[in-house]
């Protein structure tokens, strides 16, 4: 008998990170996401804001995207087929922006140039309160916590195999997904990303506190530390705003706008990396510059 | 194979069949067997027998000679035909009826360098503890998980007066292992466990056709409960302390419970119990699905899916299981008796289990009352009933607590009691900074 496989709570960063596939061996057993703090990810459960949907299919036949932003640091993406109907008239009765709660299954698909996007097939999608919201924070903060933890004592060990990890006093359950992380991920996962948004949810929880784990700072996060930052950082800021207003020109041939694959993998090549893409956008969407026209696509105003 | 090489089997086969066979026959069904078919010589040797009725096979030498010899913890539990040597640490006779004849069989525990395992001889013979015998031409069964050694119509026992064995001292009768309540497992063999009676209740039973009074309730200590049934009048008393030696644990779906039996010893005890606090009966889904069951679990998670059978459901007014399109299993068509109820998946993040709520605590989390949804049922439809419960509890997270019980689909918590208990997310997140800036 398998045993259901238990709904990882964890942040976007964790999961969209989680490029590396441990496929079945034997038919009918599970195949799970690795994250790069050893989670071994066959079912999550996220909650965040629902931001948009788009039906990329029939009125009759639907496909359902999404995307959910968690709030503490990023954005989970959605897939809805014919398979998960539950979920999908469930996602056809949703009005983004809401508050939901998601539990699915976490798939994985690889481009030509072998670039590896996580997304999420939704079994149950739900809107919920904050109540809720900030449990699931506290819980997939106290997760990544736990896993970071783990993680940097088993990065200590000698022996990093699942056993050597098991002999040295590991959690059983735990040993398999360290081992492998470590030797898929190397040595030194970017804790500085993960302690972020267990900072972010933190903040969210105890908002009269000022919690502070003393990261680099989240520019789109705090505005009001930009205008003090130094110049140079600025400048900096703003000539990537540039290089992705130009790329975006060149990539726009049809259009349509540009297709967000592209324009990541250009943007890698100008030595702008997805996540400070991601943030770029953001910023370039509050001044109004550009926009979505529809999930895979970004385009200048 | 040739011609020569099948003259000594032939011979052997001969014997055995003892004239029911021509030798001519034989020759040419063994070289059929052999070299037409290309089956091992003993599936032929054991076909032939099989042909012809051959009644002689506890001859000996035909079991003997293709037994293999095996040590005690080799021994898997599917062995066919094997010869084991060891000290009998235990024997003792049983009247059984078998057939509607009755019999008598000796049962013990045979010991060797590597270990012990319970034996049934299936007809009556001396073996008397503490002397060494070979169980020639042994069968293993697997029950209970436990590896047993039986020696049945072609097996025999044979005194092995020169065997010497060290028994390892951890198995056995005599030592049980102490336990503490919490640790008992569907898979504990033995166990001495100390622990306060909750409860007596005398039972009255039949047992081979004789009335016989048995005394079942609850012992406790501070790590958990546990299900107790005392085979002999012991003497119990409620709120007493005892030290139960050498007590056995049979599981029940899934819930072990102990077993008084003729081997155990009960003493009373001066050890203050402090019986299990609610607190203590608090589980992980990781630790249930560990043990496999228990006795009044409490367990808190979100619940993540509601399966099919949630909602309103019929229940046959005879038996109380579930109605399908009206008709019971059982009784066929039948007058359902309306309830409702969920099956849900909770989960903690340490692991998913199926836990089954009742209708008072489904109306509770759900909102919706019986009538509600019978109402429900008839303007739209039971599947829109099973939705809207859906919407209202996908996601909650709930305290409950039940006994759990385990079958082929895995561990699965009869809720006896729901709760909607609010953490405190506050002080939580609190710990959880504090925690975390300590250790940056």
């Amino acid at each position: 008998m398998n045993a259901r496989e238990t709904a990882w709570r964890l942040f976007s960063t964790e999961l969209n990170s989680a490029t590396f596939e441990i496929k079945a061996t034997e038919e009918k057993k599970p195949s799970y996401q690795l994250s790069r703090l050893g989670a071994m990810i066959n079912r999550v459960l996220i909650v965040g804001v629902l931001t948009e949907k788009e039906n990329v299919g029939t009125p009759d036949e639907p496909l359902w995207r999404g995307r959910i932003q968690d709030v503490a640091s990023g954005t989970v993406f959605i897939n809805v087929g014919r398979y998960q109907p539950e979920a999908g008239a469930a996602l056809a009765e949703l009005e983004p922006p809401c508050l939901v709660a998601m539990v699915g299954k976490v798939k994985s698909y690889t481009t030509e140039d072998q670039r590896t996007f996580v997304s999420v097939r939704p079994e149950h999608i739900v809107t919920v309160d904050e109540q809720v919201q900030h449990a699931w924070l506290l819980e997939a903060a106290q997760s990544t916590w736990d896993r970071l933890v783990l993680m940097k004592k088993a990065l200590h060990c000698g022996d990093r195999t699942a056993e050597g990890l098991e002999k040295a006093g590991f959690p059983a359950t735990a040993c398999k997904g360290l081992s492998l992380a470590i030797e898929t991920y190397g040595e030194e996962p970017d804790s500085a990303s993960y302690l972020k948004a267990v900072q972010a949810a933190l903040r969210t929880l105890l908002p009269d506190k000022n919690v502070d784990l003393g990261l680099p700072e989240d520019l789109s996060e705090s505005p009001d530390e930009v205008d003090i930052e130094p110049a140079a950082a600025k400048g900096a800021t703003e000539d990537m705003e540039e290089t992705v207003l130009g790329l975006l020109d060149e990539l726009d041939t049809d259009g349509k706008g540009a297709p967000r694959e592209d324009l990541e993998k250009r943007a890698e090549a100008e030595g702008i990396s997805s996540m400070e893409l991601e943030e770029i956008s953001n910023s370039l969407m509050d001044k109004g510059l550009v926009y979505e026209p529809n999930l895979r696509y970004l385009k200048k105003i | 194979m040739e011609k020569e090489e099948f003259a000594p089997v032939i011979k052997e086969l001969m014997t055995q069949l003892a004239g029911k066979a021509t030798e001519g026959q034989v020759a040419k069904d063994l070289d059929r067997f052999v070299n037409t078919y290309g089956v091992t010589l003993t599936a032929a040797k054991n076909g032939i027998l099989k042909k012809y009725g051959a009644t002689g096979r506890s001859g000996g030498s035909f079991v003997s000679g293709n037994a293999i010899i095996k040590k005690i913890t080799e021994l898997k539990g599917t062995e066919m035909n094997v010869d084991v040597t060891g000290k009998a640490i235990f024997s003792e006779k049983k009247e059984i009826t078998a057939r509607g004849v009755g019999k008598t069989i000796v049962s013990g525990i045979l010991g060797d360098d590597t270990g012990t395992i319970p034996f049934t001889v299936w007809n009556d013979m001396e073996i008397n503890k503490g002397e060494c015998y070979t169980f020639r031409g042994a069968y293993t069964k697997k029950w209970n998980d436990q590896v047993q050694l039986n020696i049945g119509i072609r097996g025999k026992v044979e005194p092995a007066p020169d065997a010497k064995f060290t028994v390892p001292s951890n198995a056995g009768g005599s030592t049980a292992p102490v336990l503490k309540i919490g640790a008992i497992t569907e898979k504990t063999r033995n166990t001495t466990v100390t622990g306060k009676l909750l409860s007596v209740d005398p039972r009255n039973i039949t047992v081979k056709g004789e009335p016989k009074t048995v005394y079942g309730g609850l012992i406790a200590d501070d790590t958990g409960k546990i299900q107790y049934t005392a085979w002999n009048d012991f003497k119990l008393e409620t709120g007493a302390t005892y030290t139960v030696k050498n007590a056995y644990i049979r599981s029940w779906k899934g819930i072990p419970q102990l077993n008084l039996g003729d081997r155990c010893e009960v003493a009373r005890s001066d050890a203050e119990i402090k019986v299990a606090a609610d607190k203590n009966t608090r589980r992980t889904v990781a630790e249930i699905m560990k043990t496999g069951g228990g006795l009044d679990f409490e367990l808190t998670g979100l619940i993540v899916d509601l399966r099919s059978g949630s909602g309103l459901i019929g229940r046959c007014p005879q038996c109380n299981r579930t109605v399908l399109n009206g008709e019971c299993r059982t009784h066929g068509k039948v007058e359902p008796i309306m309830d409702l109820r969920l099956k849900t998946t909770i989960d903690d993040g340490t692991g998913a289990i199926s836990v089954v709520i009742g209708r008072a605590d489904t109306e509770k989390l759900t909102g919706i009352s019986l009538t509600d949804a019978q109402k429900m049922a008839a303007d739209v439809s039971t599947t829109a009933v099973e939705n809207k419960m859906a919407a209202a509890v996908l996601t909650k997270q709930i305290t409950v607590r039940g006994n759990v019980m385990s079958d082929d689909f895995g561990p699965q918590l009869n809720a006896r009691s729901v709760e909607l208990k609010p953490v405190d997310i506050t002080a939580a997140a609190e710990k959880l900074y504090g925690e975390v800036e300590a250790n940056l």
